[in-house]
């Protein structure tokens, strides 16, 4: 943004700095006005629930301890999926890479398979229907596998963009030096394509940790939505119990997202 | 007369029904610099990317120091053969293809300590010995994006030496250059050849040509047109098809 830098200071500013420094103030009045709307917005919702909609601060006093219980229940559920959706996401992007046609097939069956089907009726395949052919599997592990099945589905795509995204001569040069396949894979193109794909992972594992309440519905895990709506049913208080496990919801995807950012600041200086 | 350190014979490249290289044989003496030139589609990149098996050729052989490979094999034995011509042919491509995610000195040391299994410290003291060599030890520590292209292309000329190849292949290594940055490339092109390096030299760098290179080689269509010494080339070129090449050049001269 130097480019028009002073020869001198003291010099009169140019038409461009004058337009750049101008261009600077709306966006400073832009984003403190954004900032003011969403004060106005989180006063009017605690509004709202202080006064005209009536809400049990009892109930909520004495449920916060046990619906915030969840909130470790919730993030051990997202973390296990995670790293198995990393997993096979990656199988399944290398699978798409694959001059073999059988394992080419394979990948894409089974990111069509998983992408085709809801992950609501997943969740219930693990837990309700495999009982039927003698696999019972606890309602924690229906959930990861259902989750780490369906993400790892839709990331194969991040990470096959990711393996896309480093360019054929990263593989010439690599093989002129005389690396094998796989030494190319390991030392060239995978480093590469984690650097790519890191910043989208981080959107879906935001996403993961909203969807696992999805996993309540098998009535065995014990985080935060099935929490909530045990609490709420039992006493008919499901306003005050939803709110709050949608308050915790959110405080933590704020403090995922701002982590996130944070990573992806970090992982972009080292970029071309 | 010295053996030749390369042999070409009878090469064919099919691109689909595209004939890009037709029978081409050539002989490389060691420590030999050979420019190839030609227009662009002669099938001058494709001929020094078969010499180390980036283009598989349809048929024939090639021989690199005595590894001979026959074309469009497959199967263990070619791929082992294969490898063993990487291991002695060093390349340099248009668009340096540096590893970004490692330094300088991590790009020069990579082939040696991951493909050749050496020492790592004995690779660290060879990479340092060439990056100095083409006066990029000053930049060991950068990574590929904080440099120019001339910096990047000394670096990636460093790199390939630091294999200890028998013969330099350079894939138009100046194209991809500001024009005041190409004269820092070629210089370190020169120093090598001086210390005895065997080089395939394909570029539109018809200055480079005629001072550094033993032997000038003018493709087009997919053959060998016209293979001559500079002086001989450039003072009296038979076929036309060079002669155009020449008077062109010479016209962007002045």
């Amino acid at each position: 943004m130097n480019l028009f830098a002073k020869a001198e200071s003291g010099a009169p500013k140019t038409q461009a700095e004058l337009l750049f420094e101008a261009q600077q103030r709306k966006e400073r009045h832009f984003r403190a006005n954004v900032a003011l709307t969403w004060g106005v917005l989180l006063l009017l919702l605690v509004f709202l629930f202080s006064g005209p909609i009536n809400v049990d601060t009892n109930f909520i006093k004495e449920n916060m301890l046990f619906i915030a219980g969840g909130v470790g229940e919730t993030i051990r559920i997202s973390i296990l999926s995670i790293i198995l959706a990393t997993f096979l996401a990656l199988l399944a992007a290398l699978g798409r890479l694959s001059t073999f046609p059988p394992i080419y097939a394979l990948s894409t069956f089974y990111v069509s398979l998983i992408r085709g089907t809801p992950l609501y009726l997943q969740i219930m395949f693990f837990f309700l229907a495999l009982p039927q052919l003698d696999i019972r599997l606890p309602g924690l592990w229906a959930g990861v596998i259902a989750l780490g099945l369906n993400y790892g589905a839709y990331m194969s795509e991040i990470f096959r963009a990711g393996l896309a995204s480093v360019g054929k001569g990263q593989r010439e040069a690599a093989a002129a030096l005389g690396m094998t396949p796989g030494q190319t894979m390991k030392r060239v193109i995978l480093p590469q394509a984690m650097r790519f794909a890191i910043p989208p992972t981080g959107n879906e594992f935001i996403a993961m940790t909203k969807d696992s309440a999805l996993v309540s519905a098998t009535g065995f895990v014990h985080e935060l939505t099935w929490r909530a709506v045990k609490v709420g049913r039992a006493q008919f208080h499901n306003l005050e119990a939803l709110i709050m496990a949608a308050i915790f919801y959110w405080v933590m995807t704020i403090i995922l997202s701002y982590v996130q950012g944070v990573i992806e600041t970090r992982l972009s200086k080292g970029d071309r | 007369m010295t053996s030749s350190i390369v042999k070409i014979s009878n090469l064919d490249k099919y691109f689909g029904r595209l004939h890009v290289l037709k029978n081409v044989s050539l002989e490389v003496p060691e420590r030999q610099v050979v420019c190839l030139i030609g227009r662009s589609g002669s099938g001058k990149s494709t001929l020094l990317r078969c010499l180390n098996f980036l283009e598989e050729p349809s048929h024939g052989t090639i021989e690199v120091d005595g590894v001979r490979v026959e074309g469009g094999e497959k199967g263990s034995r070619h791929r082992q053969l294969v490898h063993d011509v990487r291991l002695k042919t060093g390349m340099v491509f248009q668009e340096f293809n540096l590893f970004p995610h490692m330094t300088v000195l991590e790009n020069v040391i990579e082939g040696p300590v991951i493909v050749k299994g050496m020492d790592r410290k004995k690779a660290i003291e060879l990479g340092e010995q060439n990056l100095d060599s083409v006066g990029m030890l000053f930049k060991k520590d950068e990574y590929p994006m904080r440099l120019s292209g001339g910096q990047k292309q000394r670096v990636a000329i460093a790199r390939a030496l630091t294999m200890e190849p028998r013969v330099m292949l350079f894939d138009e290594p100046t194209s991809a250059l500001d024009p005041e940055l190409i004269g820092e490339v070629l210089n370190v092109m020169k120093k090598v050849a001086l210390e005895g390096m065997t080089m395939i030299v394909v570029t539109h760098e018809m200055g480079f040509a005629r001072e550094v290179a033993d032997r000038v080689i003018v493709m087009a269509e997919g053959e060998l047109i016209e293979d001559a010494t500079p002086d001989d080339l450039f003072k009296n070129p038979k076929d036309p098809r060079t002669k155009a090449l020449i008077d062109r050049y010479r016209s962007g001269e002045n």
